[in-house]
């Protein structure tokens, strides 16, 4: 039954994200052409890890207002390591993503420690970051990055006729295979999902939930850092206004995806299809000229259509099974 | 779940608590307003104080949109989307449709009515949590909002409206008005009415006040409803003080909704409602907000200042709240 679903679910929206593409094809001028399809290997990498970012948190059943704040913040680290620090580019992101972990950690040891709401601690702590870093930086942005950065998020790596991809949507591959693996594979990852679908049962059964917290919250502050330098190199300058946008699309792609907004169940390839969703129908809609405003109305509808099949699920899910839980180790969708 | 068993135990405690805030907010605020005072001798002219009292007239309501939510163990992230909609729709017919402004307003507010039962049924009929549904009408909120006039403003409205929204008597801004009412009849509706009642007890605790008889879904709908109405007037009071209808209205309007109840002490569980309090609160970040202004600081403080004094403020609640139960358990 659960199997069925899932299978139905994934294939249902590959389904939907390919009637869309022959919408595009055949009504959006230029939709399949090389630049857009470049374009659009860019945009979706950066939209699947900052859904990666919230996934991770809605696992746990709880959520991370601070994505955007924390991706923003990194970005701006990142280009000031780069370029008033001089640090070499393997050594600035490397220092960058620690921090960004250890941001996210901050937010779950306030968390664990108080006992306080996700959604209120990370409301908080997105202000604070987002006020910190337009103060510190007065709202400059920093503009002379290392060629070899910038151009690793402007040159194609793949080119096969037509085709054109950016080494960036590789590296959110990479990074959703990763992900995939640490659920499917580690305790780790099974900790995450037994303490999303029951904190106190995951408790009595051993697992220490404060510290899968903590760690979870340190996870998805390092994705969030790594959508941030991706964007940064994206864009060619560390601009202190990323990540403003972020938080509709942090949820709208794991909830597109399939992510039980409950907790105890992600969906990794999912948050990838969702965040392809996402953005080949921003693209396609401003080729067909529609105003980028309506854009926005049609995503916030297409994810309330998502939550409404997600609880559809969840019913159909609970009645299937007469009322008993999932088990979390079976809970991932690959 | 303790600390809704812990608010229906002892209910006269967490009144003697909330008297507790009470003189807590009074004494930052007078403390904070005689370091203005001191430091600052603009602080203390007629013109700072028909300032300050403007920018609280709008955020006031705007933080009672979202503590109407809140006292149902609720969130709405489209307050700020529900206010701007409301104000472009409502700017629109005045200069579009050269509508008078009575029948505007009463239009505009159908519409915030609209959207807060959008927001209701869809939350109480799916059971889906209200962070998400509101998170995605308010998008689609946002793109009518920009939508409607391309991204501009409308700028011909009724001078008489307009007139209200910027005219004042000494300190007073006429604006204000609106806010007292709205103050007093959510007083009144907490405290006195029924509905008030059955609101505080779905808040308190679901699971009992269904069982007690009480209507939860049409409650929860209804609160939606109210939220939007709020939202809705701030918007529209903003609009007549701006003296045009920006599509940016309601844009930054989600940290203080948010800050200013949770300043005022309420509990994030559901089950109070503290109007008094709110109304105190939002005069205490009004004032660091003139503050800043008056010392000419960077404006970006404002949004770091907000965020550690959300941290701040619930982490002294929740410090509380476990105080309380220790106490409550030794006795």
């Amino acid at each position: 039954m659960n199997l069925a679903l899932r299978m139905l679910d994934r294939t249902g929206l590959l389904a939907v994200i390919v009637v869309f593409w022959a919408i595009f094809v055949v009504f959006a001028d230029g939709f399949l052409n090389r630049v857009t399809i470049f374009g659009l290997s860019r945009t979706v990498a950066v939209t699947a890890v900052i859904g990666l970012s919230q996934m991770v948190v809605l696992g746990i059943g709880q959520m991370n207002l601070a994505v955007g704040a924390i991706g923003g913040m990194i970005g701006v680290f990142t280009g000031w390591l780069m370029q008033s620090v001089g640090l070499p580019v393997w050594a600035a992101v490397i220092v960058a993503l620690l921090f960004a972990a250890f941001v996210g950690w901050v937010n779950g040891i306030i968390i664990t420690k108080t006992g306080i709401n996700s959604f209120i601690v990370t409301l908080g702590m997105a202000s604070v970051i987002t006020g910190l870093v337009f103060i510190l930086t007065k709202a400059e942005a920093f503009r002379d990055l290392p060629d070899a950065y910038t151009s690793f998020g402007k040159v194609p790596w793949v080119e096969l006729g037509w085709l054109e991809l950016s080494p960036l949507i590789f590296i959110a591959v990479a990074i959703a295979i990763v992900m995939a693996l640490v659920y499917k594979r580690t305790t780790f990852g099974r900790w995450m999902l037994a303490t999303g679908a029951n904190p106190r049962a995951a408790e009595l059964s051993g697992v220490p939930v404060n510290f899968v917290v903590q760690a979870t919250h340190a996870l998805s502050g390092l994705l969030a850092g790594a959508a941030g330098i991706m964007i940064v190199s994206r864009l060619g300058s560390a601009l202190p206004s990323i990540g403003e946008n972020w938080l509709l699309p942090s949820f709208a792609a794991p909830i597109v995806g399939g992510t039980l907004l409950s907790g105890g169940a992600v969906a990794v390839f999912g948050t990838l299809l969702g965040a392809l969703l996402i953005e080949s129908v921003s693209v396609g809609l401003t080729l067909m000229n529609v105003p980028s405003f309506w854009i926005q109305l049609f995503i916030g509808l297409v994810l309330l259509l998502a939550v409404l099949i997600d609880r559809a699920r969840t019913v159909a899910v609970a009645r299937g099974q007469r009322g008993v839980r999932q088990t979390p180790a079976g809970a991932t969708s690959g | 779940m303790s600390a809704v068993a812990l608010h229906q135990a002892s209910s006269s405690r967490l009144q003697s608590l909330a008297n507790k805030e009470w003189a807590w907010l009074a004494g930052i605020i007078l403390l904070m307003s005689a370091v203005l005072t001191i430091l600052e001798p603009n602080f203390l002219t007629q013109f700072n104080f028909y300032v300050l009292l403007r920018g609280i007239a709008v955020t006031l309501i705007v933080a009672y949109a979202q503590l109407m939510v809140l006292v149902v163990g609720q969130l709405n992230l489209s307050v700020g989307a529900t206010g701007g909609m409301v104000a472009i729709c409502t700017g629109g017919m005045m200069e579009v449709w050269g509508l008078p402004t009575v029948i505007a307003v009463a239009l505009g507010l159908l519409i915030g009515v609209g959207a807060g039962l959008a927001n209701g049924l869809l939350t109480t009929r799916t059971g889906i949590n209200g962070f998400i549904i509101t998170l995605a009408t308010a998008s689609a909120f946002t793109g009518v909002t920009i939508g409607l006039n391309d991204a501009k403003p409308w700028y011909n409205l009724p001078k008489r409206f307009v007139e209200f929204g910027q005219g004042r008597i000494g300190p007073f801004p006429y604006i204000a008005i609106v806010t007292i009412i709205v103050g007093i009849l959510l007083w009144v509706l907490f405290e006195r009415t029924l509905l008030g009642r059955q609101i505080l007890a779905v808040g308190g605790n679901q699971r009992a006040a269904e069982l007690s008889g009480i209507p939860v879904d049409r409650i929860l709908v209804i609160v939606f409803v109210l939220s939007a109405i709020l939202s809705s007037i701030a918007g529209i009071i903003l609009m007549a003080r701006l003296g045009s209808a920006q599509p940016s209205i309601g844009s930054d309007w989600l940290l203080p909704s948010f800050a200013i109840p949770i300043v005022a002490g309420i509990a994030l569980s559901g089950g109070s409602a503290p109007v008094i309090n709110t109304a105190l609160a939002a005069l205490l970040i009004a004032l660091i907000d003139n503050g800043l202004v008056l010392t000419k600081a960077d404006p970006y403080w404002i949004q770091f200042l907000l965020g550690l004094i959300i941290l701040v403020a619930v982490g002294l609640n929740r410090l509380r709240a476990v105080r309380e139960a220790k106490r409550t358990t030794a006795s």
